[in-house]
């Protein structure tokens, strides 16, 4: 018998959803593979074909979660006609509606991913990909469309508001205001400079001028340095300190 | 919303602490100053100074937005405490409200309705049509082609509102009158925590619907079915504010109706209901063009005790009478006590407003275009009475004590 595509990708998702309740309920650490197969009715070895291992679960579900953001900004019939602020902030806004029932399995992606930086940049590349390639969309048709100025460094702003949308996953995740609505709030005034910044290309002009301070002022101050080190009196107590006085 | 908005608390108490460390300095200047000034010079340098303190508080409610909009709503209404200069300033906040965009619309249906709107309506226009108090207003149809108006209120601002409040009272003591502030600011608070139930709204406009039953007067019906504690959906009511109809030029008739039925409507209220719809913004109230009226934002209305509205007609007739005896007991009754009761007082405070209460009352009709300063000339009478009244702990304000709004 063989299992089609479509079954496959339901299998996943079983094992996914089932994963965040046992995940959520016995943390990262003691949740077992087995225990994540049974509950996701499946059996002890089929769960390792789809996800060799733990970590693996935890960002295949992030992931998943960046296909069903995409798909329910698909599903908004006038989406086309938000303006970019209004686009963003829908991103986000649909980000955290998703992630919603999964808050607290959010939680221990946070705490594996940032706490130890490197291992979760690595992990969480695909699901960085999916967003910022929303972001990308976004931003193209904004510039086509006349919207938004030709911005300079534009792809770097997708990575940028990446970190921005991870900022605003942190906050809310530490916001007890009923119905997170500080979160909203922030997120709501937030959005209004980022527009701002894109409108006027801000990001390129600042990084003009650090470039431009950069190459002016720290080949001086290399200099300085170098005149520093190399003054008669350093020397002299460098020598003394060497030769243990 | 072309400017950034001030975000959390602490960026909101820098706003109001820098207002306030503000205000406070022009008052030393003015009172630094005031000792080598000439009288005339000395009013002219106070009202100044008034001006220059007007504008401050106002540009800080307006970074404020939200809560200070309706406390500055609120405060310019309560006519008896700011002076004419502050409420100038305070009134311009009126139609001045941040709208919502499309992503907070969809978000606020979503979560309160646990929809999105193109699921719950066979149409939903994203873009309002009005702003309301603390949130604003769609057009919408209904499956059976109903058209109904879609309050929607900003996620969050109850939250925002408490801590509001709290600087809005370090706020107080800068303006004149600050005791009086600062009670009528808890009055303020304890209704503006009414009026962002829109659960407590949609039960109280259902209960004038059924209750009050006037020959022009329309009240919309509730959907309870597309409403919850921060969306409000009712029938369309249509009617234009009183601005626009004025502008289509209404034969005698209809004003003169639509001024019978808003005072049918007061009155019954008052009498029958012991109920009233207390918001006198005049976008509150719709005019159609045979002169009838419908009512709309029941977010706010003030229940009468039974005493109240038992002392309310012998006051009035004690005010027609020109009875000083029985026009200060019945305030007693009420909660408010007058002193010093000298001749003075009596000829200079009390009898122009209690001229002023029955004007209206001792004809058979009242033209008020042929008393065009009758609301204006209110102000300064009943400033002049309440620095003269000590509210008894169990305060009523004056508003509501003489039976109807003034604004």
């Amino acid at each position: 018998m063989k299992i089609n595509e479509q079954d496959k990708q339901l299998t996943k998702v079983r094992i996914l959803v089932a994963a965040v309740d046992v995940i959520t309920i016995r943390g990262f650490k003691n949740a077992t593979m087995r225990e994540i197969a049974k509950e996701a009715k499946v059996g002890d070895a089929t769960i390792y074909n789809y996800f060799p291992t733990k970590e693996k679960l935890l960002y295949g579900y992030c992931e998943y979660v960046q296909q069903q953001v995409m798909q329910e900004l698909k599903d908004i019939s006038n989406f086309h006609e938000y303006s970019v602020q209004e686009q963003l902030q829908q991103l986000v806004e649909t980000t955290l509606q998703i992630w919603l029932p999964a808050r607290e399995f959010l939680q221990q992606v946070f705490e594996l991913s940032f706490g130890a930086p490197l291992v979760g940049f690595t992990h969480l590349e695909e699901t960085k990909r999916l967003f910022t390639a929303m972001v990308v969309d976004i931003l193209d048709a904004a510039i086509e469309a006349g919207e938004l100025p030709e911005q300079p460094y534009r792809e770097l702003l997708p990575r940028l508001f990446w970190d921005y949308a991870n900022g605003i996953l942190a906050y809310w995740l530490k916001d007890n205001s009923e119905g997170f609505a500080n979160t909203t709030q922030v997120i709501d005034r937030s959005m209004e400079i980022i527009a701002a910044i894109l409108q006027t290309g801000m990001v390129g002009k600042l990084l003009d001028l650090v470039s431009f301070l950069f190459r002016t002022h720290i080949m001086t101050h290399t200099e300085v340095l170098k005149s520093l080190s190399q003054a008669p009196d350093l020397v002299a107590s460098k020598r003394r300190f060497m030769e243990g006085k | 919303m072309e400017s950034v908005l001030p975000e959390g608390k602490w960026a909101r108490a820098g706003i109001v602490g820098s207002t306030a460390l503000k205000v406070g300095l022009r008052e030393v200047q003015h009172k630094v100053k005031r000792p080598f000034m000439s009288l005339e010079r000395q009013q002219a340098d106070k009202l100044d100074t008034d001006d220059k303190n007007a504008e401050l508080i106002f540009n800080a409610l307006t970074q404020l937005r939200g809560t200070a909009l309706k406390v500055a709503q609120m405060l310019s209404m309560e006519v008896e405490i700011l002076p004419e200069r502050y409420r100038k300033e305070l009134e311009k906040s009126f139609h001045q409200v941040p709208p919502l965009n499309r992503v907070l619309v969809r978000k606020a249906i979503q979560e309160q309705l646990g929809q999105p709107p193109e699921y719950l309506f066979t149409s939903f226009n994203d873009q309002a049509f009005a702003a309301a108090s603390l949130g604003q207003v769609h057009y919408a149809t209904l499956q059976d082609g109903i058209a109904v108006a879609v309050k929607i209120q900003y996620p969050g601002i109850h939250v925002a509102m408490k801590n509001d409040m709290k600087l809005m009272r370090k706020l107080a003591p800068n303006l004149p009158n600050p005791q009086m502030v600062l009670q009528s600011l808890e009055e303020v608070g304890a209704r503006l925590q009414e009026e962002v139930d829109y659960a407590h709204e949609a039960a109280t406009t259902q209960w004038f619907a059924e209750h009050l039953k006037i020959e022009g007067i329309h009240i919309p019906q509730v959907y309870p079915k597309f409403s919850a504690a921060r969306i409000l959906t009712t029938e369309l009511m249509g009617g234009q504010h009183l601005d626009a109809w004025l502008a289509t030029n209404p034969s005698q008739e209809a004003r003169n109706r639509a001024a019978q039925s808003l005072y049918d409507m007061m009155v019954y209220s008052v009498r029958e209901l012991k109920r009233l719809h207390v918001d006198p913004n005049p976008g509150n109230y719709l005019f159609h063009a045979d002169g009838s009226v419908s009512l709309i934002d029941f977010g706010c209305t003030k229940q009468f005790s039974a005493e109240f509205i038992h002392i309310l007609p012998q006051l009035l007739k004690a005010f027609l009478e020109e009875d000083v005896e029985a026009i200060l007991a019945a305030y007693r009754i009420l909660g408010m006590d007058h002193k010093p009761t000298t001749e003075h007082w009596y000829q200079e405070v009390l009898r122009p407003f209690a001229h002023w209460v029955a004007l209206p009352l001792q004809t058979e009709s009242f033209d008020f275009g042929q008393h065009q300063d009758y609301t204006s000339n209110a102000r300064e009478i009943i400033q002049r009475l309440s620095q003269n009244t000590k509210y008894l702990p169990k305060r009523i304000p004056l508003k509501r004590a003489i039976g109807f709004p003034i604004y």
